[in-house]
């Protein structure tokens, strides 16, 4: 547990490796994230992207290499720990409670939050009804607080989990492919919400995402991963304009979903 | 469960005396003792997302007890049936560390294999426990020996207990279990320690089972180690499943209907009626997936169908 160089970097892996089997996933990643950075990781399918994500969730265990957050290292903190600390994320597939209702679901993770959930004596139906319900009006779904999660459309249930992470008042925010398996209208529509909560709040937002478009829309600086290792990283133009990057990713044809 | 249904369930039960013979009395009292440890189960299976088979240990675990601790210890009944859950949840606790780090049919059968352990020390023990001849002459005090008394004082136990249940099961430790239940992962990220949310469940789980045994300890006047025998462990399990385990008030609707089929087809088949019960247990669950109280919801369900 050391403190790092710079205080203002909230996100930082040193050397960071995970192999499975024969496979190095994760080959040597050095990331540095300053604090209110929107940080898009992009890469070919297999260049490791969600194996990163959840190394840097404390969901996998890496092999070698070194990640601090807010300056401590964090190897071996279990999640549920990390989230109390501020760190939190969604996932590629849609997690939610889906027998619970809308406004339950971002209800229960406000509480945790707010320490309560070994309370046995009190009612949770009114507990933060309040900051719930503000915090489904900012993802837009503040008309469908009490109907059951499970039959929303994917895209709000998608909203459901941005508004489920948010409720722990994280400062760093990693999503994995938020957009996935949504149309594209309502990809940039998302991101854009994402980018307008992370402008207002300071909040750091890590995400990866396969349409170039909405990474080069909303990202404030881009890495580039390829075959488990950095390949590139700087501002969108930057990154657009670098040879390799082009080489390896953008001059083929960018999977479009 | 509406309030004025509440109010009047309780107002039914308390006029009961007045017009019900002794006989079923004593058959409301088993059907309370059977809710409670039915809905007990349920907070884990029903609330929780984990079926333990081994549940009878608990129960066994709060009758003998509450035995010993009138017998061995010469505890007044109240102070022995107050102590007896804690020892109970002491009991799920031990266990339970070991349990709830395994997940689904594991998690079933590493707590069956504790309820056997249960039964096992039970039925050897002979110098404490008494083994296979059990613990007898255990009776209440006068003021409660009448059918009509035991009664009451049990529909009063049980209801305050039913009520902390439903308390529990309402409250933040309940919400976050529900989301443990529906999505382990999930849960873990939003900063719920799973395992030992898991674990707290199955302590309180325990310690209520625990008073039901207490209160079938004293209704029966004697304990046996097949209080702790895994057949018992399957008696919540297909009450609170004939009964509706998604709701709270399904496995006291399923004791209810269960010990009164029990009670009616074992009076016309005395032989044969464990085949005839299980075949109406069997017909129930497939007819009615949501238990007894699915009939009630078909209405309510109907109604949120029609909403867009």
């Amino acid at each position: 547990m050391g403190a790092i160089g710079s205080p203002a970097l909230i996100l930082k892996t040193v050397g960071l490796r995970k192999r499975f089997g024969g496979v190095r996933a994760v080959n040597g990643v050095d990331l540095a994230v300053p604090a209110s950075d929107v940080r898009a990781i992009i890469g070919p399918n297999g260049a490791g992207k969600t194996t990163l994500f959840n190394l840097m969730s404390g969901a996998l265990s890496h092999d070698s290499g070194r990640i601090y957050f807010e300056g401590k290292e964090i190897s071996g903190v279990p999640p549920d720990v990390l989230c109390r600390r501020g760190l939190a994320r969604t996932f590629q597939i849609t997690s939610i409670f889906r027998r619970l209702t809308v406004i339950e679901n971002v209800q229960t993770a406000c509480l945790t939050h707010h320490r309560r959930q070994y309370n046995l004596f009190r009612s949770a139906r009114r507990l933060y009804r309040d900051e719930a319900t503000a915090l489904l009006e900012r993802v837009g779904l503040g008309d469908q607080a009490d109907r059951p999660s499970g039959v929303m459309s994917h895209g709000d249930q998608r909203r459901l989990e941005l508004a489920i992470a948010l409720a722990g008042r994280p400062r760093l925010l990693l999503l994995d492919e938020p957009t996935a398996g949504m149309a594209p209208r309502e990809r940039h529509e998302l991101m854009r919400l994402v980018a307008g909560i992370a402008g207002d709040t300071g909040l750091t937002v890590v995400f990866t995402e396969h349409d170039m478009d909405v990474v080069f829309a909303v990202a404030r600086r881009i890495t580039v991963l390829h075959q488990g290792a950095v390949l590139a990283e700087g501002a969108p133009a930057e990154v657009r304009a670098n040879p390799d990057v082009q080489r390896v990713y953008l001059g083929q044809s960018p999977e479009v979903k | 469960m509406a309030r004025p249904a509440l109010l009047a369930v309780a107002a039914l039960l308390a006029l009961a005396p007045l017009v019900l013979p002794p006989f079923f009395l004593q058959l409301l009292t088993e059907i309370a003792i059977a809710g409670l440890f039915a809905t007990a189960f349920n907070l884990l299976m029903g609330f929780g997302g984990m079926v333990s088979f081994g549940h009878a240990a608990y129960f066994a675990l709060g009758a003998y007890a509450s035995a010993l601790l009138v017998k061995k210890a010469g505890l007044s009944m109240i102070a022995a049936l107050a102590v007896a859950p804690v020892l109970a949840g002491v009991g799920a606790l031990v266990f339970g560390i070991f349990i709830v780090r395994l997940t689904a049919t594991y998690f079933a059968m590493l707590s069956l294999a504790f309820g056997q352990i249960v039964f096992t020390v039970i039925f050897k023990w002979k110098s404490l426990t008494g083994g296979d001849d059990g613990l007898l002459g255990l009776w209440p005090p006068d003021w409660l020996k009448s059918p009509a008394a035991y009664y009451y004082f049990t529909v009063a136990v049980v209801g305050v207990a039913i009520l902390a249940l439903h308390r529990i099961v309402d409250s933040p430790f309940g919400s976050a279990l529900k989301a443990v239940r529906e999505n382990p992962r999930r849960a873990r990220y939003i900063g719920i320690d799973v395992r030992r949310h898991q674990l707290l469940a199955f302590v309180i789980s325990g310690a209520f089972s625990g008073l039901a045994g207490g209160l079938f300890a004293f209704y029966n006047g004697s304990v046996f180690p097949d209080f702790a025998f895994f057949t018992k462990s399957f008696e919540p399990l297909v009450v609170a499943l004939l009964g509706g385990v998604g709701s709270f008030f399904g496995p006291l609707a399923g004791a209810f209907g269960f010990k009164l089929l029990e009670w009616a087809i074992s009076r016309q088949w005395p032989v044969y009626w464990p085949l005839v019960l299980g075949s109406v247990v069997i017909a129930v669950v497939v007819l009615l997936p949501r238990g007894f109280v699915g009939l009630a919801e078909v209405r309510a369900w109907a109604r949120s169908a029609r909403r867009p």
